[in-house]
């Protein structure tokens, strides 16, 4: 079995962080997400992995993951270029995949379980494919499986208005070989995309099984800052966070909080969990951080209330506001308007950026 | 829809057609391989086929 991991887009609903890096790397509770599908991989198994380049952030990406021996796997890069979809994408992968069976995974989900009980379903059963499912509450705004008793996929109907399940496709599959054969037949889709639940139909109608696996736990596609900062809360809420720091006396720490052996918290802060501190930043006296909130590498925390946000590191926030359910791109800094005239709020703002003030 | 890639010979590295097309000659993108990669490198009927339906390889 082997692995390929999407890592193109232009991560357009991700933007202005997106405008300097790919969407794949953007951290969640100090990790980017692309390392979490790597693990989740090596841990059903899967250690040959191909990456998948698109247009953008090739280089950020193969800076991170190199050679993947660093995450105990073998990484082979595909670059893809143009976008033409999830299919293309799967197709560019063929000669890596050679005569095995390949799991898909979209390098910007991020899930609880694993695919370890994907992939042993897939491998118990003769299936063309498997798919992951999640139970949604708004079945119409997806891709969605209609499944017999056994689990087996019956249709899947794209976005649907009169939808017979709730039960949605999560980005994560696994294919037989015999799926490139029936990329090469497929065309491109209105959006000039090869559309991978085109395949999945296809091999449907080949006369394939497609296996389903209903994931429990959450699932997040980290596409947009809303999703960042939940995906941020629900894997502090689950993660073993060790306090290796700095911790001052006068300072207070309340709950399960993170704290990289090369970070301070000082006297008289307060931090909240769950938290997470990266190497070489400094929560200032006067400062409070409260849950859900990570703070990446070499930032310094002054004076701010800080809730539920996600600090992406090189950052100084010196104001006494309150900073709640943000996402600050690398080497964003807040300042302090504080005694300046004319009284007002002083903004350099760029492309694409969302303030609410 | 044929889907045409080339794989560098020195590192593995599998490069798609509309990349090879748009660059005509590049340096391999694999971890610290030096190669250079051309879109004459693919087979001549490949080539064809991608020059005729370069409309199916653009969004």
């Amino acid at each position: 079995m082997k692995g390929i991991l999407l890592s193109g887009g232009t991560g357009s609903r991700l933007r202005p962080i997106t405008h300097t890096g790919p969407k794949q790397l953007v951290p969640v509770a100090n990790k980017p997400v692309l390392e979490y599908a790597i693990e989740d991989l090596k841990e059903a198994g899967v250690t040959e992995i191909g990456v998948i380049l698109g247009n953008k952030g090739r280089e950020e990406i193969q800076k991170l993951l190199g050679d993947g021996s660093k995450y105990g796997v073998d990484i082979t890069y595909i670059v893809q270029g143009n976008p033409l979809g999830l299919a293309h994408a799967a197709g560019c992968a063929r000669d890596f995949v050679g005569d095995d069976d390949f799991v898909m995974f979209l390098g910007d989900n991020i899930l609880k379980q694993g695919i370890g009980d994907l992939v042993a379903s897939f491998e118990a059963g003769d299936y063309g494919a498997g798919i992951a499912l999640q139970e949604v509450d708004d079945p119409q705004a997806f891709g969605i499986a209609d499944v017999d008793n056994h689990g087996n996929v019956t249709q899947l109907i794209e976005k649907p208005d009169d939808p017979p399940t709730n039960l949605a496709l999560i980005g994560i599959y696994v294919f037989s070989n015999a799926v490139f054969d029936v990329i090469e037949r497929l065309e491109p889709s209105w959006r000039g995309e090869l559309e991978i639940t085109d395949a999945i139909q296809t091999h449907l109608e080949d006369g394939h099984a497609i296996d389903s696996h209903v994931v429990e736990g959450w699932w997040k596609d980290t596409g947009k800052p809303e999703d960042i900062l939940e995906a941020n809360r629900l894997v502090l809420e689950d993660k073993r966070l060790s306090r290796e720091g700095t911790v001052e006396s006068g300072a207070t720490v309340e709950g399960r909080v993170e704290l990289h052996e090369a970070a301070t918290i000082e006297a008289d802060a307060t931090v909240r969990g769950p938290v997470s501190i990266a190497a070489d930043s400094v929560v200032k006296s006067g400062t409070y951080v409260g849950p859900y909130t990570s703070v990446g590498a070499n930032s310094t925390l002054d004076g701010v209330h800080m809730e539920n946000s996600v600090v992406i590191g090189d950052s100084t926030i010196e104001t006494s506001g309150k900073v709640v359910d943000s996402l600050l791109g690398r080497g964003a800094n807040i300042g302090s308007a504080e005694n300046q005239l004319p009284e007002g709020r002083r903004l350099v703002v760029g492309e694409n950026s969302q303030l609410k003030l | 829809m044929r889907i045409i890639t080339h794989t560098c010979d020195s590192c593995g590295t599998v490069v798609a057609a509309n990349e090879l097309e748009a660059n005509r000659v590049m340096k391999c993108p694999g971890l610290v391989c030096d190669s250079v990669l051309r879109f004459e490198d693919l087979p001549d009927d490949d080539r064809e086929f991608f020059v005729d339906h370069a409309d199916q390889y653009e969004l």
